[in-house]
């Protein structure tokens, strides 16, 4: 796995350059908890041979709203939209539901304080 | 156009099998715009794997995660743990999961394949694909001792042996499956009254399928030719065991059954290689060290591919461990093969997506 | 006309399912069912019980000091974990029977009968390491008294 670092500013522009609908493979976007911080990360694939997994990661504040990349993928809305209600993170034009029931306790891969 | 209707799909229905729901947006019968709901089965299996159980324990839970590609989701995080614990397993072992892996393959091939032509109103051909998808869920049983929870691959290795009793058995039942096949093949390729609700319904591009990120025989049926066991070869030996890349041009139903139909084929063929290549070595490697680092895994289930990603903090429990099931990548795509279809071709459409909801919802 | 021929023929023909309760169905030989146990061949180090992913193996403990083994078959998810964990497994203190597993009562239920089993095997197991402790440090206390006691030749009073 390749990890590439980037920062919350900057990370639709870099995904922008690197991803190619016909080159690459959008596999899924995912969330770590750290903490104090949250690791955001988005997985693509190669459609090459060896099928090399790049990793771009950027670190934010659990408050800060993340770019969504829809514009670049069109296909991205399912995984942001998870990632917004499971992680409680917020999300450009994502709207909540889409995973939890509004009843149900929010955020719940979230460490515990 | 008409007067427009929404017609709601789901989330019961009598064609679907698993709790999904489409809202369909029609005008003269013509399917204009779809949105889909999938999420009625979330249980929660991320943040239980990250917090209940130790990390040779998640082998089993992520086993539930699905019935049809249990093994692959044991397998893939298995080899996702092996990587943070950071051994390799013996040669013995990989082969043996392949060899489960594939006859899971079968067995969902043909699961799917019946499916659609129930759908497609073939009741006959159902019960016929099912008949002889039940040899395969015996062989499965006697390889893993159960006929859906396989519980086969474990963290280090594979629980059992391959007796070769039921070596034996395997290849017999190959032998005695190939001239079925052929049958198979011939009703689903010949059948005038399927090919009425099969060919040319519920067509996805190959450029829609690159765009969307489409995966599995779904994308494989456009013509693109995108298989994780074509890319990693140093966890599990495909191409070792006779693996080839099948592929269709045209992107419907049609060509979806064909790839099922041809890469169950496909799967046969690196069964009896597995078999007659296997290996002599111990099953299991132990180790005592504790998960550290983070690791993801590609794996090719049954309906595409399968993605892992975890986090270890050098306990027995994983800090955080990310499931992408097929399906999840191939909602969208699912939404867009319906345009300009007939509202009588969805269920056909539906059941050849292979749709497993409760992957994707976890 | 080759269809209608074949129609004709499969009348003939023998059906292809099983007549179920009375005749047997495909049970693999080395089938996944129910857990054995031999209580000889245990030397209680409840391996079995930390690696069972479902829970369902669990020792409770007598103030004597005593452990007893409950498995409940409904909670079991057959994987034999707890026969790869066992030490003794080659002895025959854990084993597959082989046996597929019966429906389960009220009382195997996990949120009644075996709830109620594993709180109280817990809760005898804490009283009983408590007591151990306790008794533990009389003896240390009297030790003591009786090491100090021994300057004053006094020893054996106590």
């Amino acid at each position: 796995m390749k990890r590439i670092e980037t920062t919350i500013g900057t990370v639709k522009k870099d995904i922008g350059n690197f991803y190619q609908f016909d080159k690459q493979h959008f596999i899924v976007m995912n969330a770590v908890d750290l903490g104090e911080k949250l690791e955001i990360q988005w997985f693509f694939s190669d459609y090459n041979s060896t099928g090399e997994v790049t990793a771009y990661c950027a670190q934010v504040n659990p408050g800060d709203e993340i770019p969504s990349l829809k514009s670049i993928i069109p296909s991205a809305w399912v995984a942001e939209a998870e990632l917004a209600d499971l992680m409680d993170i917020k999300i450009e034009d994502t709207a909540r539901g889409f995973v939890l029931e509004p009843d149900s306790e929010p955020a719940p891969l979230r460490k515990k304080k | 156009m008409g007067k427009q209707y929404e017609i709601p799909v789901g989330a019961q229905h009598i064609s679907l099998l698993e709790p999904l729901h489409f809202k369909f947006t029609t005008g003269n019968e013509k399917i204009i715009d779809t949105a889909a709901s999938v999420y009625y089965v979330h249980r929660g299996i991320e943040k239980a794997c990250c917090t209940k159980f130790k990390f040779r324990q998640v082998s089993f839970v992520v086993g539930r995660v699905c019935g049809l590609c249990s093994i692959s989701h044991t397998t893939a995080y298995s080899q996702v743990a092996e990587k943070l614990v950071k051994i390799e397993i013996p040669r013995r072992a990989k082969y043996l999961r392949m060899l489960v892996i594939e006859l899971d393959r079968i067995h969902s091939h043909l699961l799917c394949l019946s499916h659609v032509a129930e759908n497609s109103g073939f009741e006959a051909l159902f019960m016929k694909t099912m008949q002889y998808r039940e040899a395969f869920m015996e062989m499965l049983e006697a390889v893993c001792g159960n006929r859906v929870q396989f519980d086969y691959s474990i963290v280090g290795g594979v629980s059992r042996d391959l007796k070769p009793e039921t070596a034996r058995m395997i290849l017999t039942g190959l032998k005695k499956f190939r001239p079925q096949l052929q049958e198979l093949f011939h009703i689903y390729q010949n059948n005038w009254t399927l090919s009425l609700k099969n060919k040319g319904t519920g067509v996805i591009t190959r450029k829609d399928a690159l765009r969307l990120n489409v995966v599995g025989p779904f994308a494989r049926a456009t013509g693109l030719e995108t298989d994780v066991r074509s890319q990693t070869e140093d966890l599990l030996p495909w191409k070792e065991a006779g693996f080839r890349i099948i592929t269709e041009q045209t992107g419907d139903v049609y060509a979806r059954n064909m790839v099922r139909l041809r890469e169950v084929e496909n799967s046969m063929e690196m069964i009896s290689n597995v078999i007659d290549g296997l290996p002599e070595s111990p099953i299991i490697q132990e180790t005592k060290s504790f998960p550290d680092g983070e690791a993801v895994v590609r794996l090719e289930a049954p309906r595409g591919e399968l993605f892992y990603y975890a986090k270890g903090n050098k306990t027995q429990v994983l800090e955080r461990l990310k499931i992408k099931a097929p399906t999840f990548s191939n909602i969208s795509a699912m939404v867009e093969g319906f345009r300009n279809n007939e509202y009588g071709s969805v269920p056909a459409i539906i059941a050849s997506y292979d749709p497993c909801l409760s992957c994707t919802a976890r | 006309m080759s269809t209608f021929l074949k129609t004709i023929g499969n009348l003939f023909k023998p059906p292809v399912t099983k007549r179920y309760p009375f005749e047997k169905t495909f049970l693999a030989e080395n089938y996944r069912g129910m857990i054995g146990f031999n209580e000889e061949a245990c030397i209680w180090c409840r391996r079995c019980e930390m690696a069972c992913p479902p829970g369902a193996i669990v020792f409770s403990q007598a103030m004597d000091g005593k452990q007893t083994y409950h498995y409940n078959r409904a909670v079991c998810i057959f994987c034999e974990e707890c026969i790869r964990s066992c030490p003794k497994a080659e002895a025959g203190a854990l084993y597959q029977t082989g046996v597929p597993a019966p429906c389960a009562l009220k009382e195997e239920n996990i949120n009644n009968g075996w709830a109620d089993i594993c709180s109280e095997a817990v809760r005898g197991r804490e009283a009983y390491s408590a007591e151990k402790k306790r008794l533990a440090a009389q003896k240390a206390v009297v030790k003591e008294a009786t090491g100090n006691q021994a300057d004053e030749s006094t020893a054996g009073k106590i």
